[in-house]
């Protein structure tokens, strides 16, 4: 940085990524209220330590092999040509065939002062990956191990999800360029993924002891305190805000990232690069907020659990085209795929006996998929990235995004890197004995010696006079 | 050992060395130890939560009986 114009944009992006993760932070502290709220007395200290956990789980991962997987596989690997060649001097070179920046042990990959982005662009991300578990997280409560849990979440948070962003979510993304994919603040590439992993682990884990009849009715099991599932939601509206804001980048000059010769226009970008404004989105997320609290409120006969659930499955279901919809069409959008994740919910737990605590699958999963999808007709014919009109990047098209590729993306995301792996790793687990608690320990609660040792504590010191 | 003893020096270089963590050039040894540490951490700490919820399973309890441990405090 040898001039003030430069220090000024890449101290602002970097000062930009970093406030992010802290609002972003916020999702966590809101999921771990969430989840304790919606789990029995007996089971809460076990279920604030599980989604807790994957923190550090998540964080080490991510740094020893989480961010290579990004960078090393947008192409398949074989799957369409990279636009990252000399030509471009996007290649950087090393790092196992990712770039030097994502090898976890580069100089670069610490306190570097030719470095000012990269480990606040790796933290943001990670704090999407924290997301990615946590999902998981609060469909499994109650009956899950720590230890399968915490593989699991390695699973998704360091890997599974990675791979489905190199593939969509990265600038030079196969599938943008063979299936026009487009996930601006990612329906598919986090919430369908995470959606149809639960939606796997379920599959295997079985549900509660008590939530079906003998004749298989489902029974509700409600949450235990409604005011920290309240808080809890509300916190991750908030960090939402970060979430989106991390998927931009904040100031780019587009004019000579594009190849056009003496046209300079500073925007902000999406993930792909391509321009889109910050007002503009945050109309969106505030309208797509709105469709969703008012068709879950509609569609439960105000239920305050699904009321709070339809504004983040709406928000959700609007997530991949909200770069460029109108506020509007969001709206429309966010209503749409909030009904549709609770018309889901109910039909696929009577029909296959799914035991999903806290709807995660719904309003992730199947909201995410219906994003998916609408975003491919209402967007159909954008470009999915702006460098499929750069001559710069000769011999590599981009599809423009459509219904088609669109749908396929929704499956690769939801069934191929979420369902199959979850349903995969959970049928390993199980298979070793490790993936559910004993059935004693599911009845007794997975706290009672901590709660019989504090009751212990309680009476020695009541009974004490000094 | 440090890497930075002069920041004037340091950044009047020709060229500025932009890694200033100590012990450049010994990545791979905190790697091999991180990745020891993690592995380490979930054999123990699942070895103890068998062993934890295997006690508990023998004791049969209820499904209603961790109320009579809720304590008032």
């Amino acid at each position: 940085m040898d001039n003030e114009l430069a220090a000024l944009t890449t101290i602002f992006t970097e000062f930009y990524y970093w406030m992010t993760v802290v609002l972003m932070f916020l999702i966590h502290v809101g999921f771990c209220m969430y989840e304790v709220g919606a789990s029995r007395y007996k089971h809460h200290q076990h279920t604030l330590m599980k989604n807790t956990l994957l923190i550090p789980l998540v964080t080490i991962t991510w740094f020893f092999f989480g961010w290579w997987i990004y960078w090393a596989f947008p192409t398949g690997p074989g799957l369409a040509p990279s636009i990252m060649t000399e030509n471009s001097n996007l290649i950087l070179g090393g790092g196992f065939g990712a770039n030097d920046l994502a090898n976890a042990t580069n100089p670069l990959m610490a306190v570097n002062l030719g470095d000012h982005i990269m480990g606040v662009f790796w933290a943001a991300f990670l704090l999407f990956s924290w997301t990615a578990a946590s999902i998981v997280s609060g469909a499994v409560i109650e009956r899950i191990t720590t230890f399968a849990f915490g593989i699991l979440a390695i699973a998704i948070g360091s890997v599974f999800w990675s791979i489905d962003a190199a593939w969509g979510w990265h600038f030079d993304g196969w599938m943008l360029k063979i299936l026009g994919y487009h996930d601006a603040y990612a329906s598919g590439v986090i919430h369908a993924i995470c959606g149809g992993f639960a939606l796997g682990v379920l599959a295997v884990l079985g549900p509660r002891i008590g939530k079906f009849s003998s004749s298989g009715e489902p029974r509700n099991i409600g949450p235990r305190n409604p005011w920290l599932v309240c808080i809890g939601l509300f916190l991750i509206y908030t960090g939402f805000w970060g979430f989106y804001a991390a998927c931009n980048v904040p100031i780019f000059n587009l004019g000579p990232e594009y190849g056009m010769e003496g046209v300079t226009f500073f925007t902000a970008t999406n993930i792909y690069m391509t321009p889109t404004t910050l007002s503009g989105i945050t109309m969106n997320f505030l309208l797509s907020l709105a469709g969703g609290l008012l068709a879950g409120y509609w569609v439960s006969k105000g239920d305050p659990f699904w009321t709070y659930s339809g504004g983040l499955a709406g928000i959700i279901a609007a997530s991949a085209g909200n770069d460029l919809y109108h506020p509007l069409q969001s709206l429309i959008i966010a209503a749409i795929g909030t009904v549709c994740a609770y018309k889901l919910h109910y039909w696929v737990e009577r029909k296959y006996k799914i035991d999903d605590a806290v709807g995660a699958v719904a309003v992730h999963g199947y909201a995410g998929v219906v994003g998916l999808v609408i975003c491919g007709f209402v967007l159909w014919g954008y470009p999915s990235s702006g460098y499929s009109v750069g001559s710069m990047w000769v011999g590599t098209d981009y599809a423009p995004i459509n219904p088609l590729g669109m749908i396929i993306g929704a499956i690769i995301m939801f069934g191929v890197l979420g369902f199959l792996p979850g349903w995969i790793l959970a049928k390993i687990l199980h298979g070793a004995g490790k993936l559910r608690i004993p059935r004693d320990v599911e009845l007794a609660g997975l706290d009672y010696n901590i709660m019989e040792a504090a009751s212990k504590d309680e009476k020695t010191v009541a009974s004490s006079s000094r | 050992m440090a890497t930075v003893t002069n920041w004037i020096d340091h950044l009047s270089a020709s060229e500025v060395a932009g890694q200033v963590y100590p012990y450049v050039g010994t990545e791979w040894l905190w790697l091999t130890i991180a990745i020891v540490f993690w592995i380490w951490w979930h054999i123990s700490t699942a070895a103890g939560e068998t062993e934890e919820q295997a006690k508990l399973g023998r004791k049969k309890h209820g499904p209603n009986d961790y109320k009579k441990n809720i304590p008032d405090w």
